[in-house]
């Protein structure tokens, strides 16, 4: 299998050959190398151990919430943001004319399980990117819930002093 | 002398954990007290006896004075320990404690109401000679009037404080005289709210200012030492993250050291201290210190003054509150090597900071020489949303400053807690911070000219690598649970051939 993998500005194009070797083109003009892994995590956590070409390395490896193809690299104190796309799936996305645009609602969940201080929002009113949706008390901290672009709020569907469980709905803000 | 036996503890988390250990130590007996979320806390697990107290909640539970001298008196405890935070600065919970015949382990009620009104205590240091930040001096509570007369003579810039006030809550920084009315309104609605106080008074703005404190401790024969300073300048939010001792701004000036320390005495004498409490000072570029406000309690920070002093702050309270003499003298007191300490709380550095709950699926320590860890966390420990964010304190020891930063950082790197997010990051990058590592920042580092992604990023291609690997894993374990699901199927259909064919 064949992937395309960004860090950053970077791609790399990674062959996986079987389950002890890949190849690796840094896409710099140097020719492609050859490693040998091993890969290893304790039952389904993850934490990962990697051995390649006997280099030892420990990191987190987290996927991101509504998010098929990218994942967060936690490694020596460093966070890697990080898009691996298999080949045939961009072969895909080429075909069928690009990456589609942002669109849709953006749907405010509560990250965490807490108190709803305040709402500084209205359903209806105009927002911008970085304006407070929501102020969300949890491990005795004020935590101030950002919206991530620009829009108008939808729907508000919380109020000051409700308790909500992680994940739960809370502000939606469509386009 | 007071006896003291069994000890209740008045608190949860790391800190229960680390009395506890004392209370070991000295052979006495342990009381732990829990709420409904806690029945799997390591106070629970470790103390000799554990009573539920309530919901949740704090205020239902560890904020409840009635309810823990209920179980000091159905588990025969004749001490209480209040730990940090929680009850430890209230001077009815001491006087509770005093009035139902228990030894409290800190410092009597009176002390702590001195201390605990900013005002009061700043005036009463003062009368004691030692220097605070120049502000409005009056014990009497002001009007916003007077205090705009005021001001000029102070000099902007000024901060508002609440006369109450604790963690950063009804402060506001004033840069210019139009800005100070709508200060003070501000400050004063912030401190009603929190306090029920909106007394505020004005001090003058230090800038570039170091955060250094001194630990003292006073028995009740009179005797008061220090056992040097922690620096506690590297703060977010008004909250402590990483503290060292000795200062590396102080570091070998042994003049300032001991004129500090005795200040700290002078000011703990004021107000006639007994037990362990710690003077915070404000010093600025000329080496300039002035008393900001005493906390009459242990403190978080304490391991890395017990690492450079060799001496069990905890067990030394215990000690003072059966009324011995401190263990040392001045004179005895050597600071030998270095400390620092990271705080590691559940929260995602790399979003806002925002507090991280859940469970812990896995916590694997870091350990080896010159590393402790203070921790009330272990592999399947949920973290609640209840309680404070602290996870635990990495405490590194070593002869010389540069030789404790490699140490931490190699504590941090071996440190892992899966399954929720934590500080620990912040740490590893301030830790190989130029700034950090020259000891060159004020109280508004951190904050302000501190930035994680700044960091060089080193290992692009090996985060490449694992993300791939781990992509192309799930990609083949799916493909598999799909492959096993059909020939399940075709293994009837199979069987079913078979028994027609050799019927």
């Amino acid at each position: 299998m064949k992937y395309a993998t960004t860090v950053g500005d970077k791609t790399y194009t990674i062959e996986i050959n079987d389950d002890h070797h890949l190849v690796i083109d840094s896409g710099e003009g140097q020719p492609p190398r050859t490693y040998t892994f091993d890969l290893g995590s304790a039952s389904g956590q993850t934490l990962y151990s990697l051995l390649i070409d006997n280099q030892s390395f420990e990191a987190f490896v987290n996927a991101v919430e509504d998010s098929a193809d990218e994942v967060q690299v936690l490694l020596r104190g460093h966070l890697y943001d990080v898009k691996v796309v298999d080949e045939r799936a961009a072969r895909l996305a080429k075909s069928a004319g690009g990456a589609a645009a942002v669109t849709g609602d953006f749907n405010l969940k509560a990250p965490m399980p807490g108190i709803v201080v305040a709402v500084p929002v209205n359903e209806g009113q105009e927002i911008k990117k970085g304006d407070i949706l929501v102020i969300l008390e949890s491990m005795k901290m004020q935590n101030e819930l950002k919206s991530p672009r620009d829009g108008r709020v939808a729907r508000v569907k919380t109020k000051p002093g409700d308790n909500v469980e992680q994940n739960q709905a809370l502000v939606t803000v469509a386009a | 002398m007071s006896n003291v036996n069994k000890v209740l503890i008045a608190n949860r988390g790391e800190i229960a954990v680390r009395i506890i250990r004392a209370c070991r130590e000295l052979g006495l007996a342990t009381v732990a007290v829990f709420s409904e979320a806690d029945r799997d806390a390591l106070h629970v697990h470790g103390a000799d006896e554990a009573y539920l107290i309530g919901p949740a909640p704090s205020r239902e539970s560890y904020l409840r004075i009635d309810k823990i001298l209920d179980v000091a008196k159905r588990s025969g405890a004749d001490a209480i320990h209040p730990g940090y935070g929680f009850l430890a600065e209230r001077e009815e919970f001491a006087a509770a404690c005093a009035g139902a015949g228990l030894t409290f382990i800190g410092p009597p009620p009176e002390a702590i109401a001195a201390m605990g009104d900013k005002v009061v205590a700043r005036s009463t240091v003062k009368r004691a000679g030692v220097p605070v930040v120049p502000g409005t001096e009056s014990d009497s509570r002001l009007t916003d009037e007077e205090i705009l007369s005021l001001a000029p003579s102070i000099g902007f810039p000024v901060l508002v404080k609440a006369a109450a006030g604790g963690g950063g809550k009804g402060m506001r920084e004033v840069h210019s005289p139009e800005d100070l009315p709508a200060a003070l309104a501000a400050a004063r609605r912030e401190a009603e709210a929190s306090f029920g106080d909106g007394n505020v008074y004005l001090e003058k703005l230090v800038l570039g200012a170091r955060h250094i404190e001194i630990q003292i401790l006073a028995d009740t024969q009179g005797n008061i030492i220090h056992l040097g300073e922690r620096e506690c300048s590297l703060q977010r939010r008004h909250q402590k993250v990483l503290e060292e001792s000795p200062s590396p701004f102080v570091a070998d000036d042994e003049d300032l050291r001991q004129h500090m320390g005795a200040v700290a005495c002078r000011a703990a004498a004021a107000v006639n201290y007994v037990n362990a409490g710690t003077i915070e000072f404000l010093v600025d570029k000329e080496k300039n210190f002035y008393f900001l406000e005493m906390n009459t309690r242990l403190q978080v920070e304490h391991p890395v003054t017990e690492l450079v002093t060799g001496m069990d702050i905890v067990k030394e309270q215990i000690r003072i509150a059966r009324g011995r003499k401190l263990s040392r003298e001045q004179g005895e007191i050597k600071m030998n090597g270095w400390a620092i300490e990271c705080r590691i709380n559940a929260e995602d550095p790399y979003n806002n900071f925002l507090p991280s709950t859940g469970k812990v699926t896995a916590s694997i320590l870091p350990a080896g020489p010159g590393v402790r860890v203070d921790t009330c966390v272990y592999s399947g420990y949920t973290i609640s949303r209840f309680y404070d964010s602290l996870l635990s304190k990495v405490i590194c020891y070593g002869e010389s400053r540069g030789e404790v930063i490699l140490r931490m950082r190699r504590a941090l790197e071996e440190y892992k807690i899966v399954g929720i997010k934590t500080n620990i990051p912040l740490h590893q990058n301030l830790l190989d911070s130029h700034r950090f590592m020259a000891g060159n920042f004020d109280t508004r580092f951190l904050e302000e000219r501190f930035n994680m992604s700044e960091a060089e990023a080193p290992h692009s291609e090996i985060a490449a690598i694992l993300a791939t690997l781990v992509a192309h894993r799930r990609g083949q374990q799916a493909a598999q649970i799909v492959q096993r699901g059909e020939r399940d199927t075709s293994n009837w259909k199979w069987v079913g051939r078979y028994e027609r064919m050799h019927r």
